[in-house]
């Protein structure tokens, strides 16, 4: 709070003060007043007029300071009411009292629309647990009558499931806090249940699984690193070439800091104008368009699972040649420490 | 006979997996009483039970820790809660494994097999007819020679000894070997088992692997 533009605010008490100060003074003159006695009424009225002002002046500007300055200093300023004093000017009691109304109201509406989303979350994830139950049977049925069934069938199935779980994992990544879990992972584990997971498709489309020493800890959670690691071979498997030996290579490379694991394959690569956007929502890209219909949220679940889990993920191509993706894991000491 | 407890509220999984277990030899029996579960499972006293999370009246988790109280029963958790908590939880309550649905029929199938192994301190088949089997070393010999065997067809050749005058399909012996972190292809699977063949011939034994067209191969 400025003075000057305080004062300005109450230019209309100042004029009216003024008009009644001239009137007065007029009035002493025309009684022919002591001029010692006129002056010694001027300088009190004015004293008096200037303390009033400057008491309302200070009590304002304690109030409205800190107002202003803890909404600037709060990451989260709509919780400025719970920082400030109570104001003991009138002003300010009814503007802290609006304000927490405006502020109820906002609360309401919001934590309405939280309980919805979560609702919505718990349904979806209660439905994908009981939609794999039937996709399980139909699994299981398939095994065990394989001579009645065309191959086909199964590989429809797995599309399904795979769509199903991009689901889990979509709404999860936006509701991470309660859902991971960090800990140490032998990356050799995920790898294997990866390939075995995806080994008739594999098999289906001869591509070669080349796994390279990846015996390595890391900290991450295993099911949300399966999951990225399954859609990032998924998608190699989806755009191999028709070449001789198409093959996927995973490799894992450690130093002090960081250790980096590859998925790299020699399929058709990504052209580099579609490059930078294939972690965005929805983007399919030249590829996507060609090959098969895709969705384009497999990657882009991916990149914000590994965001979440503070994780780093890569990609680099050229057409017709290769793709390789990197998802690097920092190394961190304060676990090391904790243990 | 190995006796595996399926615990299970869905009927058609219940039905399909009795299938699949009595076609690998196993003898498959199915709860149905949820409400009194421990005292049933008492009664019935099997070899190995196949625990689902989500059954009536009783949480699986819950239920696998009253089963932990007074028994070692191998306990492998099939359930369709896939997180990492739910595994963590169910390890730490005593679940021998975890395995999450929709499964590879194969894996569970293997998953059900490495436990009882381990829980009944299996001792490795070591010797097919007069011929004695070292599986670490890959060594296989009788009186007067030897064979080396590289890894894969170690694997290879232990499956199809420990399903001896059975039929195995390609694919089980695909999932027993990518299972071991072998990821062969079609091609690696035919060579491996002819050059087994060929090293078999030298010790005597030409006709032990047999081929059935269109099913797979037999260890007689």
């Amino acid at each position: 709070m400025k003075l000057l533009e305080y004062l300005k605010d109450k230019l209309y008490e100042i004029l009216i003060f003024l008009f009644t100060y001239i009137i007065l003074l007029l009035l002493l003159f025309a009684f022919k007043s002591d001029i010692s006695l006129i002056t010694a009424f001027s300088i009190i009225i004015l004293i008096l007029f200037i303390i009033l002002l400057l008491i309302d002046y200070f009590r304002k500007r304690n109030f409205y300071r800190e107002l202003l300055n803890n909404i600037e200093a709060l990451d989260k300023s709509y919780l400025v009411l719970e920082t400030i004093s109570n104001p003991n000017f009138y002003e300010g009691k009814l503007l802290v009292q609006a304000l927490y109304d405006i502020n109820k109201s906002a609360s309401e509406n919001i934590k309405n629309y939280e309980l919805q989303t979560t609702d919505f979350k718990e349904f979806i994830e209660m439905w994908i647990h009981e939609v794999k139950v039937p996709i399980a049977s139909l699994i299981l049925m398939f095994y065990n009558h394989k001579d009645k069934f065309d191959k086909k069938i199964i590989e429809q199935i797995k599309k399904i499931e795979n769509y199903v779980e991009q689901v889990l994992y979509y709404v999860r990544k936006d509701y991470a806090s309660k859902d991971y879990l960090i800990k140490e992972v032998e990356l050799n584990k995920i790898i294997s249940n990866i390939a075995l997971r995806n080994k008739d498709s594999f098999l289906e489309n001869k591509v070669d699984l080349i796994v390279n020493n990846t015996s390595c800890l890391v900290l991450t959670d295993s099911k949300w690193l399966e999951f990225i690691l399954n859609q990032i071979i998924n998608n190699s498997l989806k755009y191999k070439r028709n070449i001789k030996n198409s093959y996927i290579k995973i490799e894992v490379s450690e130093s002090n800091k960081q250790v980096i694991l590859t998925i790299e394959d020699n399929g058709m690569g990504i052209p580099s104008s579609d490059l930078p956007k294939v972690f965005e929502k929805s983007f399919t890209g030249k590829n996507g368009r060609v090959k098969t219909k895709s969705t384009g949220m497999g990657l882009f679940i991916a990149k914000n699972l590994c965001n979440k889990l503070g994780h780093i993920i890569n990609i680099e191509s050229k057409e017709n040649s290769y793709t390789k993706v990197s998802i690097i894991f920092s190394k961190n000491n304060y676990f090391e420490v904790l243990k | 006979m190995e006796r595996i407890l399926i615990i299970e509220d869905d009927k058609i999984i219940c039905s399909e997996l009795k299938t699949l277990l009595k076609n690998s030899e196993y003898e498959p029996l199915i709860l149905n009483d949820f409400k009194n579960a421990l005292k049933e499972i008492d009664k019935i006293n099997p070899d190995l039970i196949l625990l689902d999370i989500n059954i009536p009246y009783i949480n699986g988790e819950l239920l696998l820790k009253q089963i932990r109280i007074k028994s070692n029963i191998p306990v492998i958790m099939v359930t369709s809660r896939d997180s990492e908590t739910d595994e963590v939880l169910s390890i730490s309550y005593g679940a021998d494994d975890y395995i999450t649905k929709p499964y590879n029929p194969n894996i569970l199938l293997l998953r059900i097999g490495a436990v009882l192994k381990r829980v009944n301190n299996y001792q490795e088949i070591t010797k097919y007819k007069d011929l004695k089997i070292n599986i670490q070393k890959g060594i296989i010999s009788n009186d007067e020679k030897e064979i080396i065997l590289t890894k894969n067809e170690m694997i290879i050749f232990s499956y199809l000894l420990n399903h001896q005058n059975k039929i195995v399909t390609r694919d089980e012996l695909m999932t027993d070997l990518w299972n071991n972190n072998e990821y062969i292809n079609d091609n690696a699977l035919t060579v491996n088992i002819s050059r087994l063949r060929a090293k078999f011939k030298e010790i005597g034994y030409e006709y032990a692997i047999q081929t059935r067209k269109g099913i797979g191969y037999i260890l007689v």
